[in-house]
């Protein structure tokens, strides 16, 4: 989306350790965690970075 | 596509508090379905283990050496310049305890619940919230990746931290930055851990929050932290902050990390609303995790307890409106809510305190035999040698 910062999660295990930190934190409900993968609705995410601050290991970026 | 299914009382998640309102619905003669996402109940495991004991009897649940590692004489507060406050048993009143093996005892409690006569689905997950009018009558939920419907006439949300079950039913349960911790703890062997104590570290070694240490065994604990989301700046602050703890902390460093957990908490005051037609919230879904300490598992199973016979009375009654599961919400208020409540203010005034305060409170602790621990005796043994630290608490006392 034009304007937006690129949210990235990394779930593929190298920092990811799976908690739903992310998941129970995001105000809009657009996180979700499939096994072990995270996805995030880009549509509906507005980069309040609260998961960013909630993620205990780093595997959110925001920029 | 799997076949879609009907129940008198279904349980979305198959944590403690879940397991614990199944049980107590089907022994009261209802129909009951637990379903849990993950495809092993208690695992992978997401806790400090830390456990009180006092209330083990209230719900029913028999402690057994299958999940309890050991048991604590009591707890030591360390202030941010290391002096020591210790709580034992006489004067906290059994809120010290265990030691468990979380997974192990969740599964115990899916046991407890099974026989009594709940179903369970695993690897079942609610992808959203059925209604009819306005009154929630089931979920819609995957099973091995296929979709099928649940209907039930009672529908519990035991959903944990990250809570969906809730939000898709239009109850508020978001929560402010202050309200919320981001945590990691580790497993570590080859440590100099004391297993008589759970361990607690206060101050800016963990903003907002504390470093914890569990003894699971001689030489084995969990240690961990929390610290408050309000209070973080950088990615990454629970890593960042207990890495440094255990770098400055040789008995520690010296350790070997064997497991990785991560999590979210709530530190909030309760919630204003736990029910909705057909749906009641329970334990960390209604954020009924004590502020202070960050404990959630008494709470989340004395309100389990509560949530299981309201729903199996509505079942019998017919009558699953909000209006009758104000006992629900009435019962588990009388029995929670003023001492969730109160630790939240007092949540709120610890996360301000700056370390030389910490420090100032501990010392002053330290000299005192208190006959039993409670806000207002630890403010008075405070006012006693530094009044002007008591300035800030005037409210408590």
């Amino acid at each position: 989306m034009p304007g937006k910062k690129s949210l990235h999660i990394e779930s593929s295990g190298q920092l990811c350790v799976y908690c739903s930190a992310c998941v129970g934190v995001c105000p809009l409900n657009c996180i979700y965690l499939d096994e072990t993968r995270i996805t995030f609705d880009e549509r509906v995410c507005t980069r309040c970075e609260i998961c960013v601050k909630a993620c205990p290991v780093g595997a959110i970026e925001i920029g | 596509m799997a076949k879609d299914l009907t129940t008198d009382v279904l349980v979305v998640g198959g944590g403690p508090s879940g397991s614990m309102t199944a049980k107590w619905a089907a022994k009261q003669g209802a129909r009951v379905l637990m379903i849990e996402k993950r495809q092993e109940i208690g695992s992978p495991v997401r806790c400090g283990e830390g456990m009180s004991k006092e209330w083990l009897k209230e719900v029913g649940i028999v402690p057994s050496p299958r999940w309890i590692n050991l048991e604590v004489e009591g707890a030591r507060i360390y202030s941010p310049s290391e002096q020591v406050f210790e709580i034992n048993e006489k004067h906290a009143g059994n809120e010290v305890g265990y030691v468990v093996e979380r997974d192990a005892f969740d599964k115990q409690l899916a046991i407890d619940a099974a026989n009594a006569g709940t179903e369970v689905l695993l690897k079942t997950s609610a992808t959203g919230v059925l209604k009819d009018g306005g009154r929630v009558v089931g979920v819609r939920a995957k099973q091995f990746g296929e979709p099928f419907e649940i209907r039930a006439k009672v529908t519990i949300g035991a959903d944990g931290f990250e809570s969906q079950v809730g939000r898709w039913a239009g109850i508020p349960t978001n929560l402010a930055l202050r309200d919320m911790d981001s945590c990691l703890q580790y497993r570590m062997t080859n440590v100099d851990c004391d297993t008589r104590y759970c361990d607690f570290y206060l101050g800016k070694v963990a903003p907002g929050g504390y470093v914890w240490i569990f003894p699971k065994a001689e030489g084995l604990a969990n240690v961990g932290i929390g610290v408050q989301l309000s209070q973080i700046k950088e990615p990454a602050a629970a890593k960042t902050f207990l890495d440094k703890w255990i770098a400055n902390h040789p008995g520690y460093a010296k350790g070997k990390k064997i497991d990785v957990v991560g999590g979210g908490v709530s530190i909030s005051p309760p919630l204003k609303q736990t029910v909705t037609d057909g749906l009641m919230l329970v334990g960390d879904a209604a954020r009924m995790i004590d502020p202070l300490t960050g404990g959630g598992i008494a709470n989340g199973c004395i309100a389990g307890k509560i949530c299981g016979e309201v729903a199996a009375k509505a079942v019998h009654s017919g009558n699953a409106s909000a209006a009758a599961f104000q006992e629900y919400e009435k019962g588990w208020r009388a029995r929670l809510e003023e001492k969730l409540y109160r630790n939240w203010l007092a949540k709120e005034k610890l996360v301000s305190l700056s370390d030389e305060t910490f420090d100032k409170v501990i010392d002053a602790l330290q000299g005192v035999k208190l006959l039993k621990l409670n806000v207002h005796n630890i403010l008075k043994a405070v006012r006693d040698k530094y009044p002007e630290v008591t300035k800030e608490f005037e409210a408590f006392l």
